[in-house]
Protein backbone atom coordinates (compact mmCIF):
# COMPACT_ATOMS: atom_id res chain seq x y z
CA UNK A 1 0.00 0.00 0.00
CA UNK A 2 1.42 3.51 -0.86
CA UNK A 3 -0.21 5.57 1.64
CA UNK A 4 -0.12 9.32 1.83
CA UNK A 5 2.34 11.82 2.98
CA UNK A 6 0.93 13.69 6.41
CA UNK A 7 3.88 16.15 7.13
CA UNK A 8 6.65 13.93 7.79
CA UNK A 9 4.89 10.56 7.84
CA UNK A 10 3.30 8.19 5.66
CA UNK A 11 0.02 7.55 6.60
CA UNK A 12 -2.12 4.34 5.73
CA UNK A 13 1.08 1.81 4.45
CA UNK A 14 -0.38 -0.93 6.02
CA UNK A 15 -4.20 -0.59 5.71
CA UNK A 16 -6.93 1.58 4.00
CA UNK A 17 -7.36 4.73 5.64
CA UNK A 18 -8.94 7.63 4.22
CA UNK A 19 -6.97 11.28 4.35
CA UNK A 20 -8.39 14.87 4.01
CA UNK A 21 -12.01 15.93 4.52
CA UNK A 22 -12.58 15.97 1.29
CA UNK A 23 -12.48 12.79 1.20
CA UNK A 24 -14.53 11.81 3.40
CA UNK A 25 -18.47 11.07 2.18
CA UNK A 26 -21.28 12.83 3.62
CA UNK A 27 -24.71 11.86 4.52
CA UNK A 28 -26.96 12.01 1.64
CA UNK A 29 -30.63 12.40 1.34
CA UNK A 30 -33.60 14.95 1.55
CA UNK A 31 -32.96 18.63 2.92
CA UNK A 32 -34.10 17.52 6.02
CA UNK A 33 -32.09 14.40 6.90
CA UNK A 34 -29.19 16.57 5.59
CA UNK A 35 -30.37 19.50 7.91
CA UNK A 36 -30.45 17.57 10.48
CA UNK A 37 -27.14 16.07 10.39
CA UNK A 38 -25.11 18.95 10.06
CA UNK A 39 -26.84 20.55 13.35
CA UNK A 40 -27.44 17.88 15.26
CA UNK A 41 -23.96 18.10 17.28
CA UNK A 42 -23.80 22.05 17.51
CA UNK A 43 -27.27 21.87 18.83
CA UNK A 44 -27.17 19.25 21.40
CA UNK A 45 -23.90 20.97 22.82
CA UNK A 46 -25.44 24.53 22.62
CA UNK A 47 -28.55 22.84 24.11
CA UNK A 48 -26.35 21.56 27.18
CA UNK A 49 -24.46 24.65 27.59
CA UNK A 50 -28.14 26.50 28.19
CA UNK A 51 -29.14 23.82 30.32
CA UNK A 52 -26.36 23.77 32.82
CA UNK A 53 -25.86 27.68 32.48
CA UNK A 54 -29.61 28.20 33.62
CA UNK A 55 -30.57 25.42 35.42
CA UNK A 56 -31.52 25.88 39.28
CA UNK A 57 -29.39 24.45 41.58
CA UNK A 58 -31.91 22.24 42.99
CA UNK A 59 -31.35 20.51 38.95
CA UNK A 60 -27.99 21.25 38.79
CA UNK A 61 -26.80 18.10 40.60
CA UNK A 62 -24.58 15.12 39.57
CA UNK A 63 -27.26 12.73 39.62
CA UNK A 64 -29.28 14.79 36.69
CA UNK A 65 -25.94 14.78 34.40
CA UNK A 66 -26.03 11.18 35.22
CA UNK A 67 -29.43 10.62 33.92
CA UNK A 68 -29.02 13.07 30.65
CA UNK A 69 -25.79 10.98 30.04
CA UNK A 70 -27.89 7.75 30.16
CA UNK A 71 -30.92 9.35 27.91
CA UNK A 72 -28.16 10.51 25.32
CA UNK A 73 -26.66 6.87 25.01
CA UNK A 74 -29.94 5.41 24.32
CA UNK A 75 -30.54 8.09 21.87
CA UNK A 76 -27.27 7.21 20.25
CA UNK A 77 -27.60 3.66 20.21
CA UNK A 78 -30.84 3.87 18.57
CA UNK A 79 -29.15 6.41 15.90
CA UNK A 80 -26.76 4.06 15.62
CA UNK A 81 -29.36 1.20 14.57
CA UNK A 82 -30.99 3.63 12.17
CA UNK A 83 -27.77 5.26 10.31
CA UNK A 84 -25.12 3.23 10.51
CA UNK A 85 -22.00 4.65 9.46
CA UNK A 86 -20.64 1.52 8.34
CA UNK A 87 -22.83 -1.99 8.01
CA UNK A 88 -19.03 -3.26 9.16
CA UNK A 89 -19.13 -1.81 12.82
CA UNK A 90 -23.11 -2.68 12.88
CA UNK A 91 -23.77 -3.34 16.46
CA UNK A 92 -24.76 -7.34 17.27
CA UNK A 93 -26.15 -9.17 20.24
CA UNK A 94 -22.49 -10.49 21.65
CA UNK A 95 -20.88 -6.85 20.77
CA UNK A 96 -23.94 -5.21 22.81
CA UNK A 97 -23.32 -7.44 25.65
CA UNK A 98 -19.29 -7.48 25.47
CA UNK A 99 -19.66 -3.51 25.95
CA UNK A 100 -21.98 -3.59 28.77
CA UNK A 101 -19.81 -5.89 30.72
CA UNK A 102 -17.35 -3.26 30.72
CA UNK A 103 -19.85 -0.28 31.31
CA UNK A 104 -21.06 -2.37 34.15
CA UNK A 105 -17.65 -2.91 35.60
CA UNK A 106 -16.88 0.73 35.82
CA UNK A 107 -20.36 1.80 37.17
CA UNK A 108 -19.90 -1.21 40.47
CA UNK A 109 -16.50 -2.98 41.12
CA UNK A 110 -14.28 -0.25 39.50
CA UNK A 111 -16.33 2.38 41.26
CA UNK A 112 -15.56 0.98 44.86
CA UNK A 113 -12.41 0.21 44.02
CA UNK A 114 -11.86 3.89 42.77
CA UNK A 115 -13.40 5.25 46.14
CA UNK A 116 -10.81 3.15 48.07
CA UNK A 117 -7.73 3.50 46.37
CA UNK A 118 -7.65 5.49 43.29
CA UNK A 119 -8.88 9.20 42.72
CA UNK A 120 -11.90 9.26 44.77
CA UNK A 121 -9.73 8.83 47.92
CA UNK A 122 -7.11 10.93 46.85
CA UNK A 123 -9.88 13.66 45.94
CA UNK A 124 -11.13 13.46 49.38
CA UNK A 125 -8.26 13.69 51.62
CA UNK A 126 -7.00 16.25 49.33
CA UNK A 127 -10.69 18.17 49.26
CA UNK A 128 -11.32 18.07 53.10
CA UNK A 129 -7.44 19.24 53.97
CA UNK A 130 -8.07 22.20 51.54
CA UNK A 131 -8.82 25.68 51.93
CA UNK A 132 -11.31 26.66 48.89
CA UNK A 133 -11.73 29.89 49.88
CA UNK A 134 -8.11 30.58 48.28
CA UNK A 135 -9.84 29.84 44.90
CA UNK A 136 -12.24 32.69 45.04
CA UNK A 137 -10.14 34.38 41.94
CA UNK A 138 -10.80 30.98 40.09
CA UNK A 139 -14.69 30.55 40.71
CA UNK A 140 -15.34 34.77 40.53
CA UNK A 141 -14.80 33.84 36.93
CA UNK A 142 -17.23 34.04 34.37
CA UNK A 143 -18.96 30.22 34.05
CA UNK A 144 -18.34 29.12 30.43
CA UNK A 145 -14.61 30.51 30.95
CA UNK A 146 -14.38 28.15 33.63
CA UNK A 147 -15.49 25.13 32.54
CA UNK A 148 -13.35 26.07 29.69
CA UNK A 149 -10.48 26.12 31.50
CA UNK A 150 -11.83 22.77 33.37
CA UNK A 151 -12.26 21.00 30.27
CA UNK A 152 -9.29 22.00 28.62
CA UNK A 153 -6.81 21.32 31.32
CA UNK A 154 -8.15 18.01 32.05
CA UNK A 155 -8.15 16.85 28.51
CA UNK A 156 -4.79 18.16 28.12
CA UNK A 157 -3.39 15.72 30.80
CA UNK A 158 -5.61 13.31 29.19
CA UNK A 159 -3.60 13.90 25.97
CA UNK A 160 -0.13 13.19 27.28
CA UNK A 161 -1.69 10.29 29.32
CA UNK A 162 -3.11 8.70 26.47
CA UNK A 163 0.14 9.83 24.20
CA UNK A 164 2.58 8.18 26.79
CA UNK A 165 0.58 4.69 26.74
CA UNK A 166 1.03 4.70 23.11
CA UNK A 167 5.22 5.67 23.58
CA UNK A 168 6.18 3.48 26.80
CA UNK A 169 5.47 -0.16 27.09
CA UNK A 170 4.24 -0.46 30.35
CA UNK A 171 1.65 1.96 29.82
CA UNK A 172 0.93 0.26 26.08
CA UNK A 173 0.13 -2.89 27.84
CA UNK A 174 -2.86 -1.78 29.53
CA UNK A 175 -4.38 0.26 27.00
CA UNK A 176 -3.38 -2.30 24.03
CA UNK A 177 -6.52 -4.61 24.87
CA UNK A 178 -8.46 -1.30 23.95
CA UNK A 179 -6.60 -1.05 20.47
CA UNK A 180 -8.35 -4.60 19.67
CA UNK A 181 -12.03 -3.31 19.49
CA UNK A 182 -12.43 -4.20 15.76
CA UNK A 183 -16.03 -1.48 15.22
CA UNK A 184 -16.96 1.45 17.30
CA UNK A 185 -19.87 1.83 18.91
CA UNK A 186 -21.67 4.17 21.22
CA UNK A 187 -20.17 1.72 24.46
CA UNK A 188 -16.89 1.15 23.34
CA UNK A 189 -14.89 3.59 24.97
CA UNK A 190 -15.55 1.35 28.09
CA UNK A 191 -13.83 -1.89 26.44
CA UNK A 192 -10.49 -2.27 27.74
CA UNK A 193 -7.94 -4.18 30.75
CA UNK A 194 -9.32 -2.88 34.53
CA UNK A 195 -6.21 -2.29 35.05
CA UNK A 196 -6.05 0.83 31.98
CA UNK A 197 -10.06 1.75 33.39
CA UNK A 198 -8.39 1.93 36.82
CA UNK A 199 -5.51 4.42 35.48
CA UNK A 200 -7.89 6.49 33.38
CA UNK A 201 -10.29 6.66 36.64
CA UNK A 202 -6.83 8.63 38.00
CA UNK A 203 -8.22 11.56 36.30
CA UNK A 204 -8.62 15.34 37.72
CA UNK A 205 -11.85 16.04 37.05
CA UNK A 206 -12.94 14.99 40.47
CA UNK A 207 -11.28 17.62 42.31
CA UNK A 208 -13.05 20.26 40.53
CA UNK A 209 -16.26 18.98 42.78
CA UNK A 210 -15.89 22.16 44.48
CA UNK A 211 -17.14 24.16 41.31
CA UNK A 212 -20.48 21.97 40.32
CA UNK A 213 -21.66 24.27 37.66
CA UNK A 214 -18.68 24.96 35.87
CA UNK A 215 -17.66 21.25 36.23
CA UNK A 216 -20.93 19.72 35.04
CA UNK A 217 -20.85 22.99 32.23
CA UNK A 218 -17.21 20.79 31.43
CA UNK A 219 -18.96 17.74 31.54
CA UNK A 220 -21.16 18.50 28.76
CA UNK A 221 -18.26 19.58 26.60
CA UNK A 222 -17.17 16.30 27.45
CA UNK A 223 -20.53 14.64 26.86
CA UNK A 224 -21.64 16.56 23.70
CA UNK A 225 -18.07 16.05 21.96
CA UNK A 226 -16.25 13.07 23.44
CA UNK A 227 -19.32 10.71 23.42
CA UNK A 228 -18.84 10.89 19.73
CA UNK A 229 -15.53 9.18 19.28
CA UNK A 230 -16.87 5.78 19.77
CA UNK A 231 -19.92 5.98 17.44
CA UNK A 232 -21.07 4.31 14.42
CA UNK A 233 -23.13 7.56 12.86
CA UNK A 234 -22.21 9.74 10.50
CA UNK A 235 -22.62 13.57 10.44
CA UNK A 236 -22.03 16.12 8.32
CA UNK A 237 -19.52 17.77 11.17
CA UNK A 238 -19.01 21.65 10.60
CA UNK A 239 -16.08 22.65 9.59
CA UNK A 240 -15.32 24.88 12.91
CA UNK A 241 -16.33 22.08 14.69
CA UNK A 242 -13.82 19.48 12.87
CA UNK A 243 -11.13 21.87 13.46
CA UNK A 244 -11.81 22.38 17.15
CA UNK A 245 -13.16 19.31 18.51
CA UNK A 246 -12.51 15.70 18.06
CA UNK A 247 -14.95 13.51 15.85
CA UNK A 248 -15.94 9.77 14.80
CA UNK A 249 -13.55 10.25 11.96
CA UNK A 250 -10.62 11.32 14.20
CA UNK A 251 -10.64 8.57 16.19
CA UNK A 252 -11.50 6.09 13.98
CA UNK A 253 -8.13 6.85 12.48
CA UNK A 254 -6.48 6.57 15.73
CA UNK A 255 -8.26 3.04 16.21
CA UNK A 256 -6.77 2.18 12.39
CA UNK A 257 -5.18 -0.98 11.69
CA UNK A 258 -2.26 1.06 10.09
CA UNK A 259 0.72 1.89 12.74
CA UNK A 260 1.04 5.29 11.88
CA UNK A 261 -2.11 6.66 11.81
CA UNK A 262 -2.66 4.94 15.45
CA UNK A 263 -0.28 7.20 16.52
CA UNK A 264 -2.25 10.02 16.05
CA UNK A 265 -5.36 11.95 17.65
CA UNK A 266 -5.04 11.10 21.34
CA UNK A 267 -7.12 14.23 22.75
CA UNK A 268 -10.63 13.43 23.79
CA UNK A 269 -12.29 16.39 23.41
CA UNK A 270 -10.01 19.17 22.15
CA UNK A 271 -8.36 18.30 18.60
CA UNK A 272 -6.82 21.81 18.73
CA UNK A 273 -4.37 19.96 21.59
CA UNK A 274 -3.42 17.56 18.85
CA UNK A 275 -2.92 20.21 16.26
CA UNK A 276 -0.55 22.08 18.54
CA UNK A 277 2.06 19.20 18.95
CA UNK A 278 1.50 17.92 15.14
CA UNK A 279 0.13 14.37 16.33
CA UNK A 280 -3.56 15.58 14.29
CA UNK A 281 -4.33 13.87 11.38
CA UNK A 282 -7.72 14.22 9.40
CA UNK A 283 -9.12 11.74 8.23
CA UNK A 284 -11.15 8.38 8.83
CA UNK A 285 -10.75 4.53 8.69
CA UNK A 286 -12.92 1.64 8.50
CA UNK A 287 -11.12 -1.15 9.77
CA UNK A 288 -9.69 -0.79 12.44
CA UNK A 289 -7.68 -3.32 15.57
CA UNK A 290 -4.72 -4.89 15.82
CA UNK A 291 -3.15 -7.90 14.38
CA UNK A 292 -5.03 -7.69 11.27
CA UNK A 293 -8.43 -7.03 12.81
CA UNK A 294 -8.43 -10.15 15.32
CA UNK A 295 -11.22 -9.97 17.81
CA UNK A 296 -9.99 -10.42 21.27
CA UNK A 297 -11.94 -12.34 23.56
CA UNK A 298 -13.06 -10.77 27.21
CA UNK A 299 -11.16 -13.55 28.98
CA UNK A 300 -7.83 -12.72 26.82
CA UNK A 301 -8.65 -8.84 27.67
CA UNK A 302 -8.88 -9.76 31.69
CA UNK A 303 -5.03 -11.38 31.13
CA UNK A 304 -3.45 -9.78 27.97
CA UNK A 305 -1.04 -7.55 29.76
CA UNK A 306 -0.48 -9.20 32.24
CA UNK A 307 0.62 -12.51 29.99
CA UNK A 308 2.39 -10.10 27.54
CA UNK A 309 4.00 -7.96 30.25
CA UNK A 310 5.64 -11.35 31.98
CA UNK A 311 6.83 -12.49 28.43
CA UNK A 312 9.00 -9.59 27.97
CA UNK A 313 10.13 -9.81 31.33
CA UNK A 314 11.46 -13.03 30.77
CA UNK A 315 12.69 -12.40 27.42
CA UNK A 316 15.02 -9.54 29.25
CA UNK A 317 16.22 -11.68 31.53
CA UNK A 318 17.02 -14.13 29.26
CA UNK A 319 19.05 -11.96 27.10
CA UNK A 320 20.98 -10.25 30.17
CA UNK A 321 21.42 -13.50 31.74
CA UNK A 322 22.46 -15.93 28.72
CA UNK A 323 22.70 -13.08 26.20
CA UNK A 324 20.21 -14.46 23.73
CA UNK A 325 18.15 -12.98 21.33
CA UNK A 326 14.86 -13.64 19.59
CA UNK A 327 14.60 -17.09 17.55
CA UNK A 328 15.92 -16.03 13.80
CA UNK A 329 15.19 -18.77 11.15
CA UNK A 330 17.80 -20.96 11.17
CA UNK A 331 18.88 -20.51 6.86
CA UNK B 1 -8.21 -27.65 15.90
CA UNK B 2 -9.73 -31.01 16.77
CA UNK B 3 -13.31 -31.19 17.58
CA UNK B 4 -15.94 -33.94 18.72
CA UNK B 5 -19.19 -34.14 16.99
CA UNK B 6 -21.23 -33.20 20.26
CA UNK B 7 -24.32 -35.12 19.13
CA UNK B 8 -22.18 -37.73 20.61
CA UNK B 9 -22.35 -36.72 23.89
CA UNK B 10 -24.61 -37.40 26.38
CA UNK B 11 -28.68 -36.45 26.19
CA UNK B 12 -29.59 -33.19 26.80
CA UNK B 13 -29.55 -32.05 30.12
CA UNK B 14 -32.14 -30.04 32.63
CA UNK B 15 -30.39 -26.87 32.06
CA UNK B 16 -28.29 -27.12 29.01
CA UNK B 17 -30.81 -25.19 26.93
CA UNK B 18 -28.97 -22.17 28.57
CA UNK B 19 -26.19 -21.93 26.39
CA UNK B 20 -27.35 -24.91 24.10
CA UNK B 21 -29.23 -23.93 20.82
CA UNK B 22 -31.09 -26.69 19.06
CA UNK B 23 -33.18 -26.57 16.03
CA UNK B 24 -33.97 -28.65 12.17
CA UNK B 25 -34.71 -27.07 8.64
CA UNK B 26 -36.48 -29.54 6.58
CA UNK B 27 -34.57 -30.38 3.48
CA UNK B 28 -36.05 -29.67 -0.11
CA UNK B 29 -37.02 -33.16 -1.64
CA UNK B 30 -34.22 -34.99 -2.98
CA UNK B 31 -31.36 -32.65 -1.45
CA UNK B 32 -28.45 -34.55 -0.86
CA UNK B 33 -26.19 -33.93 2.10
CA UNK B 34 -23.24 -32.63 0.27
CA UNK B 35 -25.55 -30.29 -1.31
CA UNK B 36 -26.90 -28.96 1.71
CA UNK B 37 -23.58 -28.43 3.65
CA UNK B 38 -22.41 -26.91 0.87
CA UNK B 39 -25.20 -24.44 0.72
CA UNK B 40 -24.01 -23.76 4.48
CA UNK B 41 -20.13 -23.92 3.64
CA UNK B 42 -19.85 -19.96 3.41
CA UNK B 43 -21.06 -19.34 6.94
CA UNK B 44 -18.14 -21.73 8.06
CA UNK B 45 -15.65 -19.81 5.85
CA UNK B 46 -14.50 -17.05 8.59
CA UNK B 47 -11.86 -16.22 10.28
CA UNK B 48 -10.77 -18.25 13.40
CA UNK B 49 -13.39 -20.88 12.32
CA UNK B 50 -12.17 -24.75 11.20
CA UNK B 51 -14.85 -27.75 10.23
CA UNK B 52 -14.98 -31.08 9.25
CA UNK B 53 -17.36 -33.21 7.28
CA UNK B 54 -18.00 -36.70 7.67
CA UNK B 55 -20.57 -37.78 5.40
CA UNK B 56 -24.24 -37.00 7.67
CA UNK B 57 -22.24 -34.56 10.01
CA UNK B 58 -20.51 -31.44 9.72
CA UNK B 59 -18.64 -30.37 13.07
CA UNK B 60 -17.21 -26.43 13.78
CA UNK B 61 -15.22 -24.76 16.39
CA UNK B 62 -14.63 -21.20 16.25
CA UNK B 63 -11.84 -19.63 18.06
CA UNK B 64 -12.03 -15.46 18.37
CA UNK B 65 -14.55 -14.96 15.35
CA UNK B 66 -14.67 -11.08 14.30
CA UNK B 67 -17.40 -8.88 15.37
CA UNK B 68 -20.08 -9.46 12.36
CA UNK B 69 -19.47 -13.49 11.85
CA UNK B 70 -23.25 -14.64 11.35
CA UNK B 71 -22.58 -17.25 13.92
CA UNK B 72 -19.99 -15.38 16.61
CA UNK B 73 -22.18 -16.08 19.28
CA UNK B 74 -21.61 -19.77 19.15
CA UNK B 75 -18.00 -21.68 19.93
CA UNK B 76 -18.58 -25.20 18.43
CA UNK B 77 -21.69 -26.96 16.94
CA UNK B 78 -22.96 -29.91 15.14
CA UNK B 79 -25.18 -30.26 11.71
CA UNK B 80 -26.59 -33.51 10.94
CA UNK B 81 -28.84 -34.49 8.36
CA UNK B 82 -31.44 -36.82 9.31
CA UNK B 83 -32.84 -39.27 7.11
CA UNK B 84 -34.71 -41.45 10.33
CA UNK B 85 -37.49 -38.81 10.44
CA UNK B 86 -40.92 -39.08 7.81
CA UNK B 87 -38.53 -36.06 5.68
CA UNK B 88 -35.24 -35.46 5.71
CA UNK B 89 -34.10 -32.76 7.91
CA UNK B 90 -31.04 -30.60 8.59
CA UNK B 91 -30.68 -30.78 12.35
CA UNK B 92 -27.67 -28.48 13.99
CA UNK B 93 -26.96 -28.24 18.04
CA UNK B 94 -24.78 -25.36 18.79
CA UNK B 95 -23.19 -24.24 21.75
CA UNK B 96 -22.07 -20.52 23.01
CA UNK B 97 -20.15 -19.56 26.10
CA UNK B 98 -21.63 -16.17 25.28
CA UNK B 99 -24.89 -17.24 26.29
CA UNK B 100 -23.71 -19.32 29.36
CA UNK B 101 -21.54 -16.02 30.79
CA UNK B 102 -24.58 -13.61 30.15
CA UNK B 103 -26.74 -16.03 32.11
CA UNK B 104 -24.05 -16.10 34.74
CA UNK B 105 -23.57 -12.03 34.89
CA UNK B 106 -26.67 -11.23 36.89
CA UNK B 107 -24.96 -13.51 39.69
CA UNK B 108 -21.47 -11.60 39.35
CA UNK B 109 -23.10 -8.40 39.58
CA UNK B 110 -25.00 -8.92 42.88
CA UNK B 111 -22.10 -10.61 44.45
CA UNK B 112 -20.50 -6.94 43.28
CA UNK B 113 -23.12 -5.44 45.27
CA UNK B 114 -22.80 -7.68 48.18
CA UNK B 115 -19.15 -6.23 48.66
CA UNK B 116 -19.92 -2.94 47.84
CA UNK B 117 -22.65 -3.06 51.11
CA UNK B 118 -19.31 -4.99 52.77
CA UNK B 119 -17.48 -2.05 51.87
CA UNK B 120 -19.88 0.11 53.15
CA UNK B 121 -20.36 -1.07 56.17
CA UNK B 122 -16.75 -1.01 56.79
CA UNK B 123 -16.38 2.41 55.42
CA UNK B 124 -19.40 3.96 57.50
CA UNK B 125 -17.82 4.30 61.07
CA UNK B 126 -14.09 5.87 59.18
CA UNK B 127 -16.34 8.23 57.88
CA UNK B 128 -18.20 9.52 61.11
CA UNK B 129 -15.69 9.63 62.94
CA UNK B 130 -13.66 12.20 60.43
CA UNK B 131 -16.96 14.41 60.33
CA UNK B 132 -16.93 14.25 63.79
CA UNK B 133 -13.09 15.67 63.91
CA UNK B 134 -13.74 18.12 61.14
CA UNK B 135 -14.05 21.88 62.38
CA UNK B 136 -17.39 23.44 61.62
CA UNK B 137 -16.05 25.91 58.81
CA UNK B 138 -18.29 29.74 59.06
CA UNK B 139 -20.51 29.75 56.07
CA UNK B 140 -19.12 31.68 52.71
CA UNK B 141 -20.80 32.78 49.83
CA UNK B 142 -18.60 32.18 46.88
CA UNK B 143 -18.09 35.02 44.12
CA UNK B 144 -19.76 34.95 41.20
CA UNK B 145 -18.97 36.91 37.79
CA UNK B 146 -20.77 40.29 37.08
CA UNK B 147 -21.24 38.48 33.30
CA UNK B 148 -22.94 35.85 34.79
CA UNK B 149 -24.90 37.54 37.39
CA UNK B 150 -25.68 39.90 34.12
CA UNK B 151 -27.03 37.44 31.82
CA UNK B 152 -29.30 35.55 34.90
CA UNK B 153 -27.39 32.80 35.84
CA UNK B 154 -28.45 31.58 39.04
CA UNK B 155 -26.63 32.45 42.39
CA UNK B 156 -24.17 29.62 43.37
CA UNK B 157 -24.58 27.54 46.59
CA UNK B 158 -22.90 28.70 49.89
CA UNK B 159 -19.85 26.58 50.62
CA UNK B 160 -21.77 25.20 53.77
CA UNK B 161 -24.10 23.96 51.55
CA UNK B 162 -21.81 22.35 48.94
CA UNK B 163 -19.91 21.12 51.98
CA UNK B 164 -23.20 19.20 53.13
CA UNK B 165 -24.52 18.07 49.71
CA UNK B 166 -20.94 16.26 49.41
CA UNK B 167 -21.43 14.85 53.17
CA UNK B 168 -24.87 13.65 51.54
CA UNK B 169 -22.78 12.57 48.30
CA UNK B 170 -20.27 10.59 50.47
CA UNK B 171 -23.14 8.27 51.76
CA UNK B 172 -24.06 7.60 48.30
CA UNK B 173 -20.83 6.22 47.30
CA UNK B 174 -21.00 2.91 48.24
CA UNK B 175 -25.09 2.13 47.25
CA UNK B 176 -24.90 -0.90 45.63
CA UNK B 177 -27.96 0.60 43.47
CA UNK B 178 -25.91 0.25 39.99
CA UNK B 179 -25.04 -3.06 40.62
CA UNK B 180 -28.48 -4.37 40.78
CA UNK B 181 -29.36 -2.30 38.03
CA UNK B 182 -26.76 -3.91 35.67
CA UNK B 183 -27.96 -7.57 37.21
CA UNK B 184 -31.10 -6.43 35.72
CA UNK B 185 -29.88 -5.83 32.46
CA UNK B 186 -27.70 -8.75 31.90
CA UNK B 187 -30.69 -10.83 32.78
CA UNK B 188 -32.96 -9.00 30.51
CA UNK B 189 -30.04 -9.03 28.07
CA UNK B 190 -30.01 -13.31 28.30
CA UNK B 191 -33.50 -13.41 27.37
CA UNK B 192 -33.35 -11.57 24.44
CA UNK B 193 -30.39 -13.26 23.34
CA UNK B 194 -31.58 -16.72 23.98
CA UNK B 195 -34.63 -15.71 21.88
CA UNK B 196 -33.05 -13.45 18.92
CA UNK B 197 -29.87 -15.57 18.14
CA UNK B 198 -31.87 -18.54 18.45
CA UNK B 199 -34.45 -17.48 15.74
CA UNK B 200 -31.46 -15.42 13.78
CA UNK B 201 -29.39 -18.72 13.23
CA UNK B 202 -32.41 -20.44 12.19
CA UNK B 203 -33.21 -18.04 9.52
CA UNK B 204 -29.41 -18.00 8.05
CA UNK B 205 -29.64 -21.67 7.86
CA UNK B 206 -33.01 -21.81 6.07
CA UNK B 207 -32.19 -18.52 4.08
CA UNK B 208 -28.94 -20.62 2.82
CA UNK B 209 -30.67 -24.44 2.51
CA UNK B 210 -33.70 -23.37 0.57
CA UNK B 211 -32.60 -20.06 -0.67
CA UNK B 212 -35.49 -18.10 0.76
Amino acid sequence: MEGVRVGKRMIGTQAPVTIGWENIPRVEGGPFKQAFFTWFQPAVLFGLILFWYYAPNSIAKASTAIGIGIGFRVLMLTMEHFFPRYESWRLTWKELATDLFYVGLGYTILNVVEDFIGAGAIIEAVQHSADWEKFHWFTGLPLLLQAFLISFIFDFGQYWMHRGMHNWYPLWLPHSVHHYITQLNINKGAVGNPVELFLIGLGVGGFFDFLPRAALLAGALGLAVGTYQHINVRFNTPRWWRFTFNTTEHHSLHHSQDFEASRSNFCNTWIIIDRFFGTCVDGEAELLGMEGGRRMSIREQMTYPFTEGWKSIKERIDRTRYGQTSAVPAE
Amino acid sequence: MSSTPIDDAPKPGLFDWIWHIRGEIPLAPGQTSEDAFDRVAPLFDARGTSHRRMGDTLTFDKKDPDAQDKMAVFDRGTLTVDRNGPAPALRYHLVSRALLLCFLAPLMFLSFAAITIAVGKMDTPAKEEAAKKKPEKKDVQPPQSVIDKWLGAPAPESLKKKADDANKKDDKKTKPTSAYVFAGIFAVLYLIGRFLEDRLIKAQFRKRLLGA
